[in-house]
């Protein structure tokens, strides 16, 4: 490291809080929205944590409908911050796997989280053992709120967490395969693409001078989506996957890969490797 | 209010008399000589007492009151020849470049410091005492680029500390309003214990607020820098409240000051939100507020209580360890045994509080402070503070290789 | 022979293509026609160079197979009488596009991508902090590799939007399942197809994978499969034989000859009085099957009836009655299936009779080889692609014919479906289905 590099950087530093005039550094324009970015994701696992004991205790209490009711919602807090979230991946594994996971499948006794409480409360339509499942994930759920909280939060992980969302739509989740037992996967969908989009949003403002082609392009099909995902909205919620027409099936799968195709070059654009 | 020991071990050795004899002689060559005396102190650079700038804090203004220096690293040598302990501080705007506490009456202290060009404010004894001015001029050595590859390392630390900064100041908000509702409920056991909750947001991210030298001179002043002390209708903020929850035992005119107080953390947190994050927010704030603690502040408890007190230091330490953990990452590749110093120095820091917290338990709130006591606390501070002093030079901020 | 400088430059014999073949194999670019006086001096080189070969050495490919082009413009596409390279893949996809724009955009979009790919070229370099241009997987040139890309457009592209209804082709339709089918719907259909054929496997999927990262808002891929043809020694006359498929025959034996181009315009291509819309002009019917092929059991049935099952004898491929692949049955001798059964696969097929005539179609077919089924038996049949000018005529009309014959315990159609391949783009700055795109613009007649 070259120390006079830095030196009127360091005035600056050391007077420039109130806005005096420095060298301006691309990179320094990124704090602002990373920053943001934080906010969010601390909002959103703290809403998670709130909701995943409301969840919990529904499950412990054997109250069905009402951890049925409260399933999708409670995910979708986890679903939107997933780039953050999965770098943690023993709690992404206890909290989020699915069957397939694992070699025994639903009977896998490592199955746990968020679908095997999923697969009790609809595939076998009881609370009975699920108990130490629910007691699990609110202990992670926990234990995910405070890593998160002490985290410096890599930039190249957050700008790249809005392609990855979409690369995680496109990949394991267009088909349905995600909520298999509830069916819920829309909300899911939801939450992955208010996810994006938030990353997508923050940065705008630093490239849309220089990308306007692209700006257009992701807004246009961001809206796309989101009048497409319009059309499923209930009163509380999205219908099931089941209602989702092949048409919009399509639409969906396109719009997802056009944005992870142009939301890929985003960390390039900002400069990031 | 007996004389503090000095932090820096260095209470300085001339009479007062002789002492203020010499700073008004260097202050005429200041005013007389002008740039050329600034030549020459450019030229000659380190340790050399020629060098520092020197300026006396009457109890009525400072003189010289105009000052003009080059841009770079300077050196303030302040001589308090009033009758009362001063803080000096220089201000861009509202904001602190960099200050002196708590400096007793016929001493001085010194205070070095890096200046880009522009005007700035020096504030002069008593808060109620005009300003004076420094005129920091152009010069070679504060002109460069701040290299890509190590802006890039600061990314991640920044915009954590930037969160960090929100987070705290809206809890501080937050706190502070739980509070004044307890005040205005007339409940005075509630406000007493939510009090020392109040203040521990505001204390983590004191190494950054305390240089708005507006809020701070509302939110956290010291009773000792107004005219009539604690009878100041001035006197507000933190200290005023525990003034009445801990000394007075009464609400009575608490309610306005609470409420002042939720304003002013409000104002404060909007401040923050809006602030331009650089890298030396990180790598000055934790250097300059340990030094300040250990220098300027433990040795002169402020707080009327002792509980509070040590909520206050916890509070303070855990927000410079927070710094500590951000810098950890772009230290360590550069400079492995500073990195390791630092982490030593901290986590004996943490050791210290934790003895003293031991020793202070079970003592009555409004308890004197044991002479001794606090002893190794500021030693502790003190070397916490060496260590984080070299992070400029180590991370390569520092263009004068000190 | 091998020495004969005439049967090494124009028809190289068998053995001198057999040499070729192993030097060519070996890394030792021989350039253009090789010199067969050349071989035997070049034979020990080239077991010195076997000796130093290293796993992971790539098998090498020659310039001319890897420079082999087939040009893009012209009146119909390529790829149906291009002569069917080894390798081949056809994938189908839905296809987002609302508005006639969108329909005439992604046309455009998908001609530049098939004109660079078939046509080679260097992807450009971008940056490095962005995703690259080209996925790589041919290295930094992308050649040429006798890549052809057809387009061919569904039935429900032109169903699902009232703006191209109106303008679909009079026998294009939703493939119906045959008697014998057991269609998968997720590898059935589709509104567009894009058949590749290359010589090399990885060229095909390069080329998908390009079109993939420059179409991904206008195709999302419905189902794809790829398929090779074996190669094959020619005969010591230099003739080559139709490669087998999977069930050990020779496929495509009596295929009309797709160099006669006379012939093909009656067959294949669709023309001005055959009463398709005016944009169709010069383009053809494509019915796609992927016929799986039960070859545990085929490989237990006894070779007799194997060979009664398709007319033809397994190792020559000759007709019952004849000697050689060539030779034509003569089932007039033969009205009552005694030499060659009447339900014999080739003779459903194609009863050579006048009237069958019309029903004659130009099929390219490959194998498909995918993986191992539930029941653990191998997964492998033939990727049936087939063009006609008329496909009720065609493809239809044979299929119906061949319905309850003796191989079906043999083979399961699950999947593929009935595509209209767009006439060629004629010159640069021309585009596959500009004139579809400007019909469908223009609006319905009112």
């Amino acid at each position: 490291m070259k120390p006079h590099f830095l030196a009127a950087t360091a005035l600056a530093a050391a007077l420039g809080y109130a806005g005096m005039a420095y060298a301006e550094d691309e990179d320094s324009k990124l704090v602002e929205p990373l920053a943001a970015y934080k906010s969010y994701v601390a909002d959103h696992t703290e809403k998670l944590l709130e909701n995943t004991t409301k969840f919990t205790a529904a499950v412990n209490a054997g109250d069905i409908a009402k951890a049925k009711a409260l399933f999708a919602p409670t995910r979708m807090d986890y679903e939107s911050i997933e780039p953050i979230a999965e770098l943690f991946s023993d709690l992404d594994h206890t909290i989020d796997s699915r069957a397939d996971d694992f070699e025994g499948k639903e009977k896998d006794p490592k199955f746990s989280g968020f679908h095997r409480i999923e697969y009790g409360l609809w595939t076998e339509n009881s609370t009975k053992g699920l108990e130490p499942y629910a007691t699990q994930l609110l202990a992670d759920v926990k234990d995910l709120n405070h890593r998160i909280e002490n985290l410096t939060f890599p930039p190249e992980t957050v700008v790249g967490g809005a392609a990855a969302l979409m690369e995680e739509v496109a990949a394991t989740k267009i088909s349905g395969e995600e909520d298999r037992y509830s069916h819920t996967d829309l909300w899911d969908f939801k939450a992955n693409f208010d996810g994006s989009k938030k990353i997508y949003d923050l940065v705008k403002p630093l490239i849309e001078k220089d990308n306007a082609d692209f700006v257009k392009k992701v807004d246009e099909n961001f809206k796309v989506v989101d009048d497409t995902l319009a059309k499923y909205k209930t009163a509380d919620g999205y219908e099931l996957y089941d209602k989702l027409s092949d048409e919009d099936r399509k639409v969906l799968a396109a719009k997802v890969n056009v944005l992870a195709t142009e939301l890929s070059t985003l960390r390039g654009k900002l400069g990031l490797n | 209010m007996s004389a503090p020991e000095t932090g820096n071990g260095k209470p300085s050795a001339p009479s007062a008399r002789l002492m203020y004899l010499a700073v008004a002689a260097a202050a005429g060559l200041v005013l007389v000589g002008g740039a050329a005396f600034y030549v020459a102190t450019l030229k000659s650079h380190h340790g050399d007492d020629a060098s520092n700038i020197k300026v006396a804090v009457t109890s009525k203004s400072c003189e010289p009151n105009e000052i003009s220096v080059p841009a770079g690293e300077r050196t303030f040598e302040i001589a308090n020849t009033s009758d009362r302990p001063v803080e000096w501080e220089i201000l861009d705007g509202v904001m602190v470049v960099a200050e002196r506490e708590n400096i007793a009456p016929s001493f001085k202290q010194t205070l070095k410091v890096r200046l880009a060009p522009g005007d700035y404010e020096v504030t002069c004894g008593l808060l109620s005492n005009p300003r004076g001015t420094l005129h920091v001029v152009p010069s070679e050595e504060a002109n460069a680029a701040p290299t890509h590859a190590t802006m890039r390392s600061f990314l991640g630390p920044l915009s954590e500390y930037k969160f960090y900064l929100g987070r705290q100041s809206s809890a501080a908000v937050r706190t502070a309003k739980d509070l004044a509702d307890a005040i205005h409920a007339g409940d005075l056991a509630k406000a007493q214990a939510l009090y020392v909750v109040a203040r521990q947001p505001y204390k983590r991210i004191e190494p950054v607020v305390y240089r708005f030298s507006d809020l701070q001179n509302s939110i956290d002043p010291v009773a000792d820098y107004f005219e009539k002390r604690e009878a100041d209708p001035a006197f507000v903020g933190y200290h005023r409240i525990e003034r009445g929850l801990f000394v007075s035992k009464s609400l009575d005119g608490l309610a306005p000051v609470a409420d002042r107080l939720v304003g002013d953390l409000a104002t404060l947190d909007e401040r923050l939100k809006a602030m331009k994050m650089t890298p030396g927010i990180l790598i000055d704030s934790a250097g300059n507020f340990a030094t300040q603690l250990s220098r300027d502040r433990l040795p002169a408890d402020k707080s009327r209580n002792a509980q509070g007190d040590l909520s206050d230091i916890e509070a303070n330490l855990d927000g410079l360890g927070k710094i500590v953990g951000l810098l950890r990452p772009v230290v360590k590749p550069v400079d492995p045994a500073l990195a390791q110093r630092i982490d030593t120095t901290l986590s004996e820091t943490e050791n210290a509080v934790a003895e003293h917290k031991t020793g202070i338990d079970g003592a009555a709130p409004d308890a004197p402070d044991r002479p001794g006591q606090r002893k190794n606390l500021v030693a502790a501070f003190t070397n916490l503070a060496d260590a984080l002093n070299q992070l400029p030079s180590a991370i390569g901020i520092d263009s004068n290789g000190t | 022979m091998a020495h004969d400088p005439e049967a090494a430059t124009d028809k190289p014999s068998a053995l001198a293509a057999d040499r070729r073949k192993l030097l060519l194999g070996l890394g030792i670019a021989a350039g253009g026609a090789l010199v067969s006086s050349l071989v035997s001096e070049r034979s020990l080189a080239v077991e010195d160079k076997t000796a130093e070969r290293q796993v992971t050495d790539a098998p090498s490919s020659n310039r001319a197979d890897v420079e082999q082009r087939v040009p893009f413009y012209g009146v119909h596409q390529a790829g149906i009488v291009t002569p069917r390279p080894a390798n081949g893949m056809v994938v189908a996809f839905d296809v987002i596009a609302d508005t006639p724009a969108d329909f005439d955009k992604m046309l455009r979009k998908l001609t530049e991508r098939i004109v660079f790919l078939t046509q080679g070229g260097q992807p450009p370099s971008l940056d490095r902090k962005l995703p690259p241009a080209d996925s790589g997987i041919l290295g930094p040139e992308v050649f040429s590799d006798n890549l052809t890309i057809t387009v061919g457009l569904g039935d429900s592209i032109f169903e699902n939007r009232p703006w191209l209804k109106h303008l679909k082709p009079k026998c294009l339709q939703k493939m119906t399942q045959f008697t014998n089918d057991a269609l998968v719907a997720e590898l059935c259909h589709g509104d567009l197809s894009l058949q590749f054929c290359a010589n090399s496997a990885d060229t095909n999927i390069h080329a998908l994978r390009d079109i993939l990262k420059n179409l991904p808002e206008y195709l999302v891929p419905r189902w794809k499969q790829e398929g090779n043809v074996p190669t094959i020694l020619p005969d010591s006359d230099g003739h080559v034989q139709s490669a087998r498929n999977f069930l050990g025959f020779r496929d495509g034996s009596a295929n009309p000859h797709s160099s006669n181009e006379a012939l093909m315009d009656e067959i294949v291509w669709v023309g001005q009085g055959d009463g398709e819309p005016e944009w169709a002009i010069g383009g053809t019917y494509q019915a796609v099957r992927i016929i799986r092929n039960f070859v545990e059991r085929w490989d237990r049935t006894p070779l007799g009836e194997q060979e009664r099952i398709f007319g033809r004898r397994k190792m020559s491929g000759a007709p019952m009655d004849g000697k050689t692949e060539n030779d034509a049955p003569d089932y007039a001798k033969d009205p009552d299936g005694k030499v060659t059964r009447l339900d014999a696969h080739i003779r459903l097929a194609n009863p050579r009779t006048p009237e069958t005539q019309k029903n004659l179609i130009l099929r390219r077919p490959f194998n498909y080889s995918n993986g191992v089924t539930k029941n653990g038996q191998l997964d492998q049949g033939l990727l049936f692609i087939v063009y006609q000018a008329d496909l009720d005529r065609g493809f239809i009309a044979v299929q119906t014919r061949l319905s309850g014959e003796p191989l079906e315990e043999y083979i399961k159609p699950i999947g593929g479906g009935y595509f209209y391949v767009l006439p060629g783009a004629r010159e640069s700055g021309d585009y596959l289905g500009r004139k579809l795109a400007e019909a469908a613009a223009a609006g319905p007649p009112t």
